[in-house]
């Protein structure tokens, strides 16, 4: 228990996290990372999408045991168990997806698991109110959760660690699903929160929010930390976006440039609505030609995965127009794009790209099952042919074909996934994320893939958040920021500092914060 | 300290489905000895009853084949639906609304040639099932209405139909004012096979086979497979939702209301408010258990049936209809629900219990 703990001085920190290591089936998430959060500050952790925030909080919240390392809790060395454990402790985790009962009441929420022995409604529900009062946390104890805001939802979280008397909270890229009146709001509350002794780590990759709220930041990237508790108001947000995307030397592997003919992909005036039914995607001009990989980056959030959507068909778009290969297909079926020669390789490979319970040959002719009809049925004979050839050719490592693809690694996984795509040499190759979280061998394969598909004549539109793979491998690089294609640079002669800088938006630039 | 955690294994155990299944009915088994004792019944005597009226010979198994086909085609009607992760709840009613159709049929073609009259009916209880679901699928496919409720409330919507044409329209002007139908006239009757069992057995058998092959081997099954692993690969792979959300949906009802023509024809004397007598919960308990896949339901089905009927038959001994349903509950869930542990392993992990580790480790 904190009480017991040696009394947080100036030099114990509140949290010490050091050396640690997180394997995970064909990635390592965590590669020695350590970070030092100090009593009663707010600490922002940086990094890209992949950079091990996630799964070092995890770590700290007892959710996931470390492989190696070690946590040590106002200078008391702890082994977490499960969430209990760390909550015992002190910690308090809100996620990003929030884990409230919607048909319960605030209060309820709130008090879920921590609740007093006699249920008295209006006892606890007063506790509650004045507990979100004290820390300037505007909410109605007695609301029902399903009827709240997300905003508000995020505020019950926040409750509950508080009822729990966390000392340490962590909130996992909080302002996602805010708006930026109340993402300003809770700088305020998590400003109270440290007043009040509590130490407040706070994950994001908005660097306006670091600099508006935090007081230290440590940034992440590839599971190590690269940089150490650094004084916020010492540090400008160009640095930091240097630090966060990295400034390794120049790339020395690039693929020979290949002059550029026709334009296969054309993208014009291009809008679409998000999830939420924001502008996600604004007026997107791109042409990609034969020959030649675009690379478009932009941290994650800013229409990246919505212009994805729309050129494939997945989400309709408001405004603008598609054109493959010389065919307006704006408004066609995901089906009639790919025989139009588009292949696209989806960020969620088993969500979207393969199904997860079905068998290797199932997936492998996911696209053109309807090739392999035999009267009624589907020719399992030729299918398992194709499956066989395509698995061999692509270097898919499976047990028997006709077992689940999701028992696969992700490395191979992903192969399967993009020999399927690339496999009937499409016009145009739209790939999102397509090296995330796979091990450096299994970047290099899928890496070597898209690039024999853009010198064999292919056009091919790359999406990532992995700024040196884009370097490495584009030939034009894309910026997006707040929807729209806000820059285009020469991945040889450009510098990742202005890159950085552009991905991130300037600060004074209202649209940014969207 | 160590403590042992289920493990789901990579690869199921090589044999280990039978294996599971031996060891389960084996200690559902003896836990019945426990269970038959404490109520002061013989368990040897009472458990060769139950044998012996379920599987000793032709006609206890025409008995027991008689009651797994509604329980089959029940559970292959919920397994259709589940194969592309939809719940057909709606067994019970759609029976029922495939017995209305069915009678109606034999009122009007009364006097109508024997085997037409039998294909009318059981073309017509195929017909009464769909249109029941119909309503539901529609829902569902255009507007995304959950079906669990629709299909569950328009069972007390056929319910409540089969009691008033019994209490009303059909009632027997010679049942002395009892609320019971007529007798179906002797043609609309199914040929029976042998002891007492009927032609639906065949029938029923033949349409399992047809939807479990159609299931696994079709370009349409495998479309509502891709379908049911995740809606968004089945977009990506150029499956229309909506028109396979109805048809699966229509289909599945349809294979209840069978289920309910066949009853009618083959067991029935008449239709009554209890001719669908929980046949199409028990389809979801079946096809649950077979995991479903349709190619399994049959083989539930006909344990099921097996454990009913023979629980049934103890209650001639003195049994009493509670214990021997308890009985029935633990044989069915020990062989079958047994089989879902052939697909863990047991691990021994030091510490506490932490269940998000076991779900990620």
């Amino acid at each position: 228990m904190i009480d017991s703990a040696p009394t947080a001085t100036a030099t114990v920190p509140a949290v010490a996290l050091m050396g640690i290591w997180k394997r995970f089936p064909g990635v390592v998430a965590n590669a020695g990372t350590h970070l030092t959060v100090s009593t009663g500050t707010i600490h922002a952790v940086l990094g890209e999408n992949g950079a091990g925030k996630s799964t070092l909080m995890n770590v700290l919240a007892g959710v996931y045991r470390p492989d190696e390392g070690e946590v040590r809790v106002h200078g008391r060395p702890c082994r977490f168990r499960n969430p209990a454990d760390a909550l015992d402790a002190g910690i308090g985790m809100v996620h990003q997806e929030f884990r409230l009962v919607p048909s319960f009441t605030v209060a309820e929420n709130v008090v879920l698991g921590a609740a007093p022995p006699l249920l008295r409604r209006t006892a606890f529900e007063a506790e509650v109110a004045s507990t979100a009062a004290r820390f300037g946390l505007a909410i109605e104890p007695d609301r029902l959760v399903w009827q709240l805001s997300m905003g508000e939802r995020q505020r019950v979280e926040i409750l509950k660690a508080l009822w729990r008397d966390a000392r340490i909270l962590i909130l996992d890229e909080p302002t996602a699903v805010l708006t930026p009146a109340e993402a300003d709001e809770l700088g305020g509350v998590l400003r109270r929160m440290a007043d009040d002794g509590r130490s407040v780590i706070f994950i994001s990759h908005k660097l306006h929010e670091v600099t508006d709220f935090c007081d230290e930041a440590t940034v992440l990237r590839g599971g190590e930390t690269v940089a150490a508790s650094l004084t916020v108001a010492d540090t400008d947000s160009a640095q930091l976006a240097g630090l966060m995307v990295g400034a390794s030397p120049a790339v020395t592997e690039r693929p020979p440039p290949r002059d550029p003919d026709a334009p296969l992909l054309e993208v014009s005036g291009l809008s679409a609505l998000g999830d939420r039914g924001n502008k996600a995607l604004r007026a997107a001009d791109i042409t990609v030609r034969s020959g030649e990989i675009v690379g478009v980056a932009g941290v994650a959030g800013n229409g990246q995965r919505e212009l994805a959507e729309v050129i494939v068909g997945f989400r309709p778009a408001t405004a603008g127009s598609v054109v493959i290969d010389g065919t307006d297909l704006t408004g066609a079926t995901p089906r009639q794009r790919f025989r139009a020669g588009l292949g696209y390789v989806p960020e969620d490979r088993l969500g979207v790209g393969l199904a997860p319970r079905l068998s290797v040959v199932d997936n492998a002719v996911l696209r053109v099952y309807s090739d392999y009809r035999r009267g009624p049925f589907l020719a399992a004979d030729r299918a398992r042919a194709y499956c066989q050839d395509l698995v061999k050719r692509f270097a898919v490592r499976t047990g028997a074909l006709t077992d689940p693809v999701a028992g696969l690694s992700g490395g191979n996984l992903q192969r399967l996934l993009v020999g399927r795509e690339l496999d009937h040499h499409p016009r145009v190759v739209v790939a999102a994320q397509p090296t995330r979280g796979l091990d450096v061998q299994g970047v290099k394969a899928i890496q070597d893939l898209l690039v024999a598909e853009r010198n064999a004549g292919a056009a091919v539109l790359m999406i990532s958040e992995d700024l040196d793979e884009l370097l490495m491998l584009a030939d034009r690089l894309l910026v997006m920021q707040g929807g729209r294609i806000s820059a285009e640079f020469d991945p040889v002669t450009s510098s990742r500092q202005d890159i950085g800088v552009a991905m991130v938006g300037h600060r004074s630039d209202a649209e940014g914060r969207l | 300290m160590r403590r042992p955690v289920l493990v789901r294994r990579d690869e199921a155990l090589r044999g280990g489905q039978p294996l599971a299944f031996a060891i389960g009915l084996a200690a559902a088994l003896f836990i019945g000895v426990l269970l038959l004792l404490g109520a002061g019944h013989d368990p040897a005597t009472v458990y060769q009853r139950m044998f012996e009226a379920s599987l000793g010979n032709p006609d206890a198994w025409s008995v027991t084949l008689n009651r797994a086909v509604p329980l089959g085609l029940a559970g292959l009607a919920v397994a259709i639906a589940g194969s592309m992760g939809l719940w057909n709840i709606g067994a019970e009613g759609q029976i029922l609304a495939g017995a209305m159709m069915a009678a109606w049929v034999a009122r009007v073609g009364d006097g109508w040639p024997g085997p037409i009259i039998i294909v009318a009916m059981l073309a017509a209880g195929a017909v009464g099932g769909g249109l029941l679901a119909a309503g539901p699928a529609l829902a569902r496919s255009s507007i995304g209405v959950n079906e669990i409720i629709t299909t569950l409330m328009l069972n007390e919507v056929a319910l409540r139909l089969v009691q008033w044409l019994i209490h009303g329209p059909w009632k027997d002007p010679d049942s002395f004012n009892f609320p019971l139908a007529p007798m179906l006239p002797d043609q609309a009757r199914l040929p029976v096979l042998f002891g007492r069992a009927h032609a639906g057995v065949i029938l029923a058998g033949l349409v399992i086979a047809v939807f479990g092959l159609a299931v696994s081997r079709s370009v349409w099954g495998y479309e509502l497979r891709v379908a049911g692993s995740s809606e968004a690969t089945a977009r990506y792979a150029g499956i229309s939702l909506s028109r396979k959300i109805f048809t699966v949906l229509v289909l599945s009802g349809a294979v209840a209301g069978f289920a309910g023509a066949i009853e009618l024809s083959g067991t029935a004397d008449r239709i009554t408010e209890t001719i669908s007598n929980g046949f199409g919960f028990a389809g979801i308990i079946v096809a649950a258990l077979a995991l479903m896949r349709p190619g399994g339901v049959a083989a539930v089905a006909l344990l099921f049936g097996a454990v009913q009927i023979g629980g049934q038959s103890i209650q001639t001994l003195g049994v009493s209809s509670s214990v021997s349903t308890i009985l029935q509950a633990f044989i069915l869930f020990g062989a079958i629900g047994a089989g879902v542990f052939s697909q863990y392993r047991i691990r021994l992990v030091p510490g506490r219990r932490s269940v998000l580790e076991e779900s990620v480790g």
